[in-house]
Order: structure tokens, then sequence, then C-alpha cells
């Protein structure tokens, strides 16, 4: 990877010395806005043509990509694109000046290059991080370079302006911290903690979602709005319920059983078999991946695990089944007669209570007029008698 | 001075002749109803045919219906979802669902205002809140002469009228054929402008009763009873309606072809004019100033004997 | 046996009594609550009332009822003056009291229930009227009856008490009196024609309510029989209130009076009861006087109570003043319950539908009443309200001229011309 006349250069000069047609980078910078209509200041409210002008002028970048216990689809899913092959753009977008798996160089030489790519961009590159961090035994269970992940950690994360936990390993701990953890596998957020990171979680997440974070820090020099687990709002604003192709089919209540059976092959809602879509935030039910449509779990069949999500991912059991926290609507059409009118027991009370004191009173009335008047013809007759 | 059986009789007669003739009069009246011109909607009235058999509930026309009449949606049934029960203060239109109780039949019915050609509402209100347009028919809700009586809400047949019942400036809420929105330039209602089948659809009621026929004449045996709701109902209603289930399933209530208001025909009769009260009160004015004359002599006459100031 | 001559006011008895207050607490309790609902508006927890049955207690059973109970005014006053029955001269300012407090009580609920009161003013600008409807007719019947001819016919006794009391005033008073007399038929003519026509207009109201109203009581002739049962009404509320006072205050009962209001209260009963089956047989619903369940019952109640009632009346039982006074309490109730069945009780709105006044709707239903009932005891203790004989007249006056020193109630002699 070349040095400093390549960071010197403007994004518009290294895709033009790449050989990328205008219309090329438009394509790319069409697919960004869609990735990210809202939530990310580089596309808010801008038209492809308005986001190529500001992608153009900014300065290309530097990048420095770690693996750690990883199984290197992050990296994969970056090349999973190929309209554009933003596996290449991002070469030509981002000086991407260390990366185990797309470098050539090994042994010395990518040790030589990670140092120098660090000293040279001290305070000024991206760390991309890729993979969990093991942390018992003081990190012993994976070195490199003779050296525990966790100090290579930390080293170059006190150069990085900025860091991206790339994927849920990164951002959580993925599966190597699933139960019981033998190697006490965590995310970058808890062993660095005085630097901007931005948590891509997803195994693996989409690619654009990075590519929408390092352009907004590119252009912009800041990272994307986020919410309290660091994730950009933009990706990671919604439920995958809430955006599900398939939410009529739970809606209306119709759900697969069992794989295989009718309603699977109907395409009926997967909540049933266990999908976490209800309790996990992703962007996938409207960005599926390698630009296939439906191309993602749901949209084969299969129930979403809830990736993404530390409390969900590779903790509850795949075909295990989760609350819904949503609201479901109500039964929706009105009814043709429904119910109207209260009947409320204070009412009802105070009602029978003057219907009672009335009707009581009414008949001691009558009582104390019936002696009353028999008293005065008592009267009258001794009276007249006496007389 | 006590009156004779003779003098009794008498004043009975006298007194209970204007009543009894009232009371033939109501009683021996032909029936007048075919003739009257209540029952014809005006040249230019417009309105709405709905098929049941195309509506396919998306309730778009809920959700038009709302914006064009600047309405909130009432999601007060769990505070998130729109779902009224029923028309009220917030909805002017409403998607219902028959559904057989084991679910192997089910029919939708758009209700709103019938915006009938005699309307009952029209008729009830005192002071002309509810006011029926003398070229389009559409009966609309003027609020300036609005008392909030709710006699509209009693009168209607159809159950129409809704109240805004949680604000102490109330107001009558129902559908007027987006009278505003018209007048402002718009071509159509909101629920026709948007309904994605053409279940309900808006024009001069002439061409939609056409219109209806035809589709029933295309169709024997699709339409209940082979006949449009609202041709004669109620005397007849400028929003026309067809469906395959029953009227009364679907909740058009089984009202007759008599307008409602006819029923108050024998009463306007005896007020023509204001003839038979003026005959009573002069009548009455007459036995009560005779009678008064009398009272009067009596009660001096005690005066003179007890001392005591008489009491009129 | 006492001959009930002229009116005599309750005397020697305090108008603040127990009973004063706690009705007076009620009506603060009443009117914080009407203040409420001007406030939050009808709905929620302040009434009952839906868009199926958009009139509740207040209009129906307040106005609507009360007004009926409230009839003895023009009921009993067509009896004394247009057909001369002499005997009902003395029981006539009890009779009007009576109405005029059933109608202005009925009148405030009424401003209290309709949702847009600043609206009314319409009332009295004639290009706005909308001919056709009944209730334009009450209202403005209304509104001329309680402003003019039931207010005017209730003014001799303030008259009276002012004359007595304040001799400063007196010749106002008597200018007031002289000119009230001259013009005395008229008034009577419209105090009786004004209530004629809209007490049968409260029953052409549901006539609108077409066939939601129950087959047993919707009919075309639904006003006429409206106006006869505020007829007996009229004769129940009075008799009830004649005999109350005899409870309360040990006044005579003129027992010939008594007998001749019964006598009017079965004819009308008798010919009203007459007249419904009649109109129910010729509409050819006889049969659903005992197949039509829950409004069968209805039905037949409401009809036993009246016409058992009546018949009590006309028997030799009747006279005891006990059973008369049973007797007409049922009579009004049925009566009652009568005039609720087209609006409330026989009003099927839409299915589904029901009411029930809520807490707050009652207690501000009885509120009003306890209004009327306030005044009703402040006015025949302070004014000559209730019949007496000259000699209860005679005998109050000794009474009164010993606790205010000066009064004149007696020797009167006529200015001879």
């Amino acid at each position: 990877m070349a040095k400093d006349a390549i960071e010197k250069e403007t994004i518009a000069q290294s895709l033009k010395n790449a050989g990328y047609s205008r219309r090329d980078f438009l394509t790319l910078c069409t697919t960004i806005v869609a990735t990210a209509p809202m939530g990310l200041a580089l596309t808010e409210k801008a038209t492809p043509a308005a986001v190529a002008k500001a992608v153009a002028k900014a300065k290309k970048p530097s990048v420095v990509w770690l693996h750690f216990q990883d199984c290197t689809g992050c990296s994969e899913t970056l090349l999973r694109t190929s309209k554009p092959d933003v596996a290449d753009l991002i070469i030509n977008l981002i000086s991407l000046d260390y990366h185990e798996t797309l470098m050539v160089a090994c042994g010395q030489q990518a040790e030589d290059a990670l140092n120098s790519a660090v000293a040279d961009n001290a305070g000024k590159f991206v760390l991309v991080v890729e993979g969990a961090i093991p942390t018992k035994e003081q990190g012993r269970y994976m070195l490199l370079n003779g050296k525990p992940a966790l100090e290579v950690l930390k080293e170059v994360g006190s150069k990085a302006a900025a860091i991206i936990a790339m994927g849920s390993c990164a951002s959580w701990g993925g599966v190597p911290s699933a139960d019981p953890n033998p190697t006490g596998a965590t995310g970058v957020d808890s062993i660095i903690t005085d630097k901007p990171i931005v948590n891509l979680p997803g195994c693996p997440p989409n690619p654009y979602t990075l590519l929408g974070v390092v352009l907004e820090f590119a252009v912009m020099g800041k990272l994307p709005a986020c919410d309290d687990l660091k994730r950009p709002k933009f990706a990671f604003d919604r439920l995958i319920h809430d955006h599900c192709p398939r939410r009529a089919h739970f809606d209306a209540g119709r759900f697969a059983g069992q794989f295989g059976d009718a309603g699977h092959r109907e395409g009926y809602c997967l909540f049933k078999l266990g999908c976490k879509g209800p309790v996990t935030h992703a962007g996938c039910s409207t960005r599926q991946f390698n630009e296939v449509v439906d191309c993602w779990p749901i949209g084969n069949g299969s129930p979403c695990f809830g990736c993404t999500e530390k409390t969900v991912g590779f903790r509850i059991p795949l075909f295990q089944r989760v609350d819904v926290h949503t609201a479901t609507p109500p039964d929706t059409y009105a009814p043709i007669s429904g119910s109207f009118g209260k009947f409320g027991a204070a009412a009802a009370g105070l009602v029978g209570l003057a219907a009672g004191a009335i009707g009581g009173s009414t008949w001691a009335a009558s009582q104390r007029l019936t002696s009353s008047e028999e008293a005065v013809a008592q009267e009258a007759k001794t009276t007249v008698g006496g007389k | 001075m006590a009156m004779t059986r003779r003098e009794a009789f008498k004043n009975l007669a006298k007194g209970s002749l204007p009543i009894l003739a009232a009371g033939c009069v109501s009683a021996g009246l032909p029936e007048v109803a075919h003739a009257e011109e209540e029952n014809v909607a005006p040249k230019g009235a417009l309105g709405l045919l709905y098929d049941a058999t195309k509506c396919v509930g998306c309730k778009s026309c809920m959700v038009k219906c709302s914006e064009y009449n600047d309405l909130q949606p009432d999601t007060r049934q769990d505070g998130i979802h729109q779902a009224p029960p029923a028309l009220n203060y917030f909805t002017k239109n409403i998607i219902k669902l028959y559904r057989t109780a084991d679910g192997s039949d089910h029919s939708y019915f758009k209700q709103q205002c019938m915006h009938c050609i005699d309307p009952s509402c029209v008729t009830a209100c005192m002071f002309g809140g509810l006011r029926k347009d003398v070229d389009t028919g559409v009966v609309w809700w003027l609020g300036s002469k609005c008392v909030g009586c709710r006699y509209c809400e009693v009168a209607c047949g159809f159950h129409i009228p809704a109240f805004t019942w949680d604000c102490f400036n109330p107001k009558i809420v129902k559908c007027e054929l987006c009278r505003d929105h018209i007048a402002k330039g718009g071509k159509q209602p909101g629920c026709t402008e948007v309904c994605p089948t053409n279940a309900v659809i808006y024009g001069k009621r002439e061409d939609l009763l056409k219109e209806a026929k035809s589709r029933i004449a295309a169709n024997p045996g699709k339409y209940f009873e082979q006949r449009v709701y609202g041709e004669h109902e109620a005397g007849g209603t400028q929003v026309l309606y067809l469906s395959r289930v029953g009227f009364d399933k679907i909740g058009l209530p089984d009202i007759g072809e008599a307008s409602i208001p006819h029923g108050l025909h024998y009463s306007h009769m005896l007020y023509k004019w204001m003839a038979l009260p003026l005959a009573l009160f002069a009548g009455m004015v007459f036995f009560a100033g005779k009678n008064f004359k009398d009272h009067s002599h009596h009660l001096v006459e005690d005066q003179k004997k007890t001392g005591l100031r008489p009491q009129l | 046996m006492t001959r009930w001559e002229r009116s005599v006011p309750v005397y020697g008895v305090p108008v603040i009594t127990r009973g004063f207050w706690a009705m007076l607490a009620l009506i603060v309790v009443g009117l914080v609550l009407t203040a409420i609902r001007e406030v939050v508006g009808l709905g929620g927890i302040v009434s009952g009332m839906s868009d199926p049955y958009a009139w509740g207690l207040w209009k129906t059973f307040n106005v609507m009822v009360l007004t009926g109970l409230g009839s003895g005014g023009f009921a009993v006053g067509i009896a004394a003056w247009i057909f001369n029955r002499k005997k009902l001269h003395s029981v006539m300012r009890v009779a009007l009291l009576t109405s005029l407090l059933a109608y202005w009580t009925g009148l405030a609920m009424l401003g209290i229930d309709v949702g847009r009161p600043w609206n009314f003013y319409w009332v009295v600008w004639p290009f706005t009227w909308n001919l056709r409807s009944p209730l334009l007719e009450i209202a403005v019947c209304i509104m001329l009856y309680a402003t003019v001819p039931l207010f005017l016919e209730n003014l001799p006794p303030l008259f009276e008490y002012i004359i007595y009391e304040f001799p400063s005033f007196r010749g106002v008073a008597e200018f007031c009196e002289g000119a009230l007399k001259k013009v005395y038929p008229v008034v009577i003519g419209l105090a009786y024609i004004l209530p004629i026509m809209h007490q049968s207009s409260l029953g052409a109201l549901m006539i609108l309510g077409g066939n939601r109203v129950n087959t047993l009581w919707q009919t075309p002739f639904l006003p006429l029989i409206y106006v006869w049962a505020a007829a007996f009404l009229g004769y129940n509320c009075v008799s009830i209130c004649l005999l109350l006072a005899k409870l309360a205050w040990k006044r005579d009962v003129d027992p010939e009076v008594m007998a001749e209001m019964n006598k009017l209260t079965v004819w009308i009963v008798y010919s009203w009861t007459a007249f419904r089956f009649l109109d129910i047989l010729v509409r050819g619903k006889i049969l659903h006087v005992f197949t039509d369940g829950f409004y069968s019952l209805l039905f037949l109640t409401e009809t036993a109570l009246i016409l058992g009632s009546a018949y009590v009346l006309s028997t030799e039982k009747g006279k005891k003043l006990g059973t008369m006074f049973l007797a007409h309490v049922c009579c009004a109730t049925g009566g009652m319950i009568y005039r609720l069945s087209p609006t409330t009780l026989a009003f099927q709105a839409k299915p589904g539908a029901t009411y029930f006044p809520s807490a707050i709707e009652f207690i501000v239903s009885i509120t009003f009443i306890a209004i009327g009932v306030l005044v009703y005891l402040i006015a025949v203790k302070k004014l000559a309200i209730l019949p007496g004989s000259n000699a209860d007249w005679t005998k109050m006056a000794k009474y009164e001229e010993q606790v205010k020193p000066g009064i004149q109630l007696t020797g009167y002699a006529p200015v001879e011309h």
C-alpha cells in the first residue's frame, strides 16, 4: 500500500487515476443515498449529485484494519458487492493502509506495514476492528507477533482518530463470546474507552453501512449520530419486525408452523419458528445482502436469529420464541354493530338508592296520611260521642 | 253558582270541538306520500355508489378522508393504531367488516352519511345547522346555527352524525362529500379519489343509479335481491349501495320507503297557517274572559263578606 | 270539613331547616359538577351519553318528563278557567308554581345539556327558523311560555307579598296587579295554547325516531298522546303537592277539591288509555302488547300503574288520603315512564347500543330538581300559594301580626265606586 502521495489525494483524483468513470462514481453515491436516506448528515436530504460533489472534494482517509477473533466474514461482506465493486472502490475511496486479508505482504513486511501505517498517520487514521478480543489470562488466547491482541488493540487504538467496530464480534463479542466464553472474548468498547467508537454489529453487517460511516467521516470529519450502544442510528434505529416484508402475515395471524409445511411454503411469518425479528435492531428487512433481493435469512425462509443484538444473537436458542414488544394492531376492522354505553357501578348505585328512597318515603308518607286521617276520624267520633 | 249538567256538557262540547276537529282531520287524511316533492332529488344531486363486492378493505378511503377533512386519526383503542370502532368525531367515513362466526363469508361495508333526499336530520335541526344544498343535495353542517342539541343524532335513521363529546366547543361531524375540498378545486371526494378498486365512485345520482342497475343486469344473481339500496330507502338516498351479502347483515337498516320526516306530515297539517292554534287561542280567550269576569265578581262579593284582600 | 277558599302561606315554620341545608349542600355539589361539565364537555365521565344515545337524562327526564309533571298550570287551569270548575281556583297557585319551577329548572337543564348554547339566540330571529322542526316549535313556545304567561301568572302572590310587607311599594304593586288583571284572559289564553302546542311537539320529536322507537309507542298520534299524558301528570303533581303539604305542615285538606281533581284525573286517564289502545289496535300491533318481551313488560307496567291508579281513585278507597296519595304517585310514575319510553326506554338507537346515566349526570339531574324543590319550599312559606280556608287566613294573620307588628293582613273592605 502506498503511503504519503496517495494520502494527500482527493477521492475524486484517486478514482480518476484508477480509471473509474463519473457514472460509476454517481452509481456509488446513489447507493450510499439509498443506504442511508435519513440519519446520515452526508446523505440527509441530498441528491446523489450533491453527495458526489461533497465526496469528490474530500481527502482519502487512511484506514487501518485489524483482525482479531474473527471469521473474516465482515471483510468478505465487502467483497460480495459488484454494482459497483465496493471492494475495489473502497481501495480508491479510502487509503486502506493495513488489511491482513487483502494485502500482499506477510511476515516481517506486514509487521513493518502496520507500524509505519500507524506512525505516519498517527491521530488521523480510522481503525476498523474485525473480530472479538480475548481478555482472559492477560489476553494470551490470541497473539500477534507474540503480543496479545489486547495490547495490539490498545497500542494501535491509542493512535487512531476514530474506531469502527465492524461486525458483532468487534461490537460486543459475537460468536467467540457465546457461553461459556472460555477466552473472555469481548468487544472493542469494553477495552478502549477514550476514543470515539462506532459499533456496526451484524454477522456480517451490510457493507454499505460501513461505507456510509467511513464517507461521513471523510467528508464531514465526524462520525454519524449513534444510539446508546454506539450503533449509527441511520442503520440501527429500527427493528427487523418493523420493516419485515412478512409483517402483514404476522399482523393477520398467518404463521409457518414447521419448516416445509404449507404456511412455510406460502411465505408466512416465521415468528413461531423462533424469529428474533421483533427484538433485533438492524436494517436487513429493507437492505438485504449480496445485492440480491430477498437474500437474507427471512427471505430464504429461515427465522432471523438476532445477530446484531448482544442479548439475542448467540444467546437465545435459534428456535426459541421471543416476546413482541411492538404493539400488534387490534382487530382493525370495526364490527358492523359494536357496543356503546357504559353502565357505571356508581351510577347504578345512586339510581337504585334514589329509587329506593323515593319508594320508601312514598310508602311511609301514605301510611302517615292514612293514620293521621284515622286519628282525626277517631277524634271526631269520640268528640261527637262524648257530647 | 254551581254549573248545571246541561251547562257542563255545553262547555265540554265547546271546548273539545277544536280538539275533536283536529283529531278527525288527522285521522281522515288520505295517504299523500307519493305526490310529495319531498322524495325527488335535486337535479344536480351528487352521490356515491359503493359496491361491496369490489371493496378489499384497504381503508385508504379512511386515511384520505382524514387528510382532506383535517381530522386526527382515532388511536384511542390502543394508543397507537388508528382503529375507530365506529363513526365518531375523528371519523367521517369508516370501513366495517361483516364476518360470519366461522369465517366462511365476509363483506366490507363503507359507512358514511347517506345524503338522503329528504333528510331526517335537516328536518330536525331547529335553526338550519344542518342544511341540504339546493343544487348538489349534499347535507352539510353550519356551525353558526348549531346549538349542539343533538336532535340530528336522534333523528338520523342511519346513525351517522357524530358529536364531539370531549370538548367544550363541540361540533357535529359527518361526511359532507368533501364539500370544502371540492370548493377549493378538487374534482372528487377523497374516498373515491383514492379507492384502488373503484369500489366507491362519485357522480350524479341518476348516473350512479344507471351504473348500479347495469351492473345488476350484467351479473344476474350476484347482487342481493337484484337491487340498489338507497334507490327508495327512506325516500331515497344519494349514497347507493350494492352488496352480495344481505343489506341487513352489513348494517344497512331495514328502514322502509317512506322518508322519516314523512311521519310529521300530519302534525304539520295541524299547524298549517297556524289556523288551528289561533282558533283555539281565540276560543280560550273568549271563555276565559267570560269566566274571569264571573270570578272577579265573586271575589268582590267575598271581599265584602270577609274583609280579606282578594287573590287574583 | 275544610273548604279551600283562598291561598294561605305556611306560617310558623322556619325556612332554614336541616332538610334545607341538606338540599343546599347537594345543590352546591351539583353546581360544581355543572361547572366541570362546562369546561370538559359532555363526554367521558361527565355523562353516559354517546352518539347512539345522544339524549340522556337531562333532556329526556328533566325537560321532557318533568315539564310533563309540571303541566298542572295548564291542565288544572283549563278546567278552572275554560270549563269553569270553580272549585279548582283555590289550587291554581300551587299548580302554577309547580309549573313555573318545573319549566325554569327544565330550561336551565336544557341550557347545560346543549353543546353550543351561545347559538341559541337564533330563537328570536324567525328568518332562521326551520318550520318543519318539532324542536323549533318547542324552543320558541317554551321560551315564550316560560317568560310571558307562566311568569305573569305567578306574579300575583309576589305582588301581594310586596303589598303586605313593603308598604312603600304598595302603589307600584297594586298598579301592576291591576294591569295584569286587565290582560288576564289573554295571558290565560296564551298560557294554555302554548303548552298544548309544545307538549304535543315534545311528542312529535320522537316521530323522527322512526322504527327505532318500539311500535307500541311509535304512532303519528304521538303528539296527542303526549299532551294528554301531560294533562293527567299535572293533576298528579298538584295532588301530591297538596297531600304532602298536609303531611309536612298539617294543612287541612278540602275533600271536595281533591275529589274534583281525582274525577278529572280519572276521566283523562280512562280516555287516554282508551285512545292508546285504539291507536295500537288500528295500527295492527295489538299482539305486541304481549309478545314483545321487554317492551311488552314496559308497556304493561306503565299501563297498569296509570290505569290501576285511576281505578283506585274512582273507588271509595280512593277517598282515603293515604290511598289517594299512593295512587297519584303510581299514576305519575306510570305517566313519567310513558313519557320516557319513546326517547329512552323503548328507543333502540342502533344494535348493541345501551344507555345508562353516569353518576355525575344523575347528580346534576337531581340537583336541578332539588333547586326547584328548594325554591318551592321557600315560596310556600313566604307567599300565599297553598290553599286554605278564610279561617286559616285569619289565624295566619293573627300569628303574623304578632311576629311582624304593623303588618295588615285583614280588614280590606272593597273600595266603593
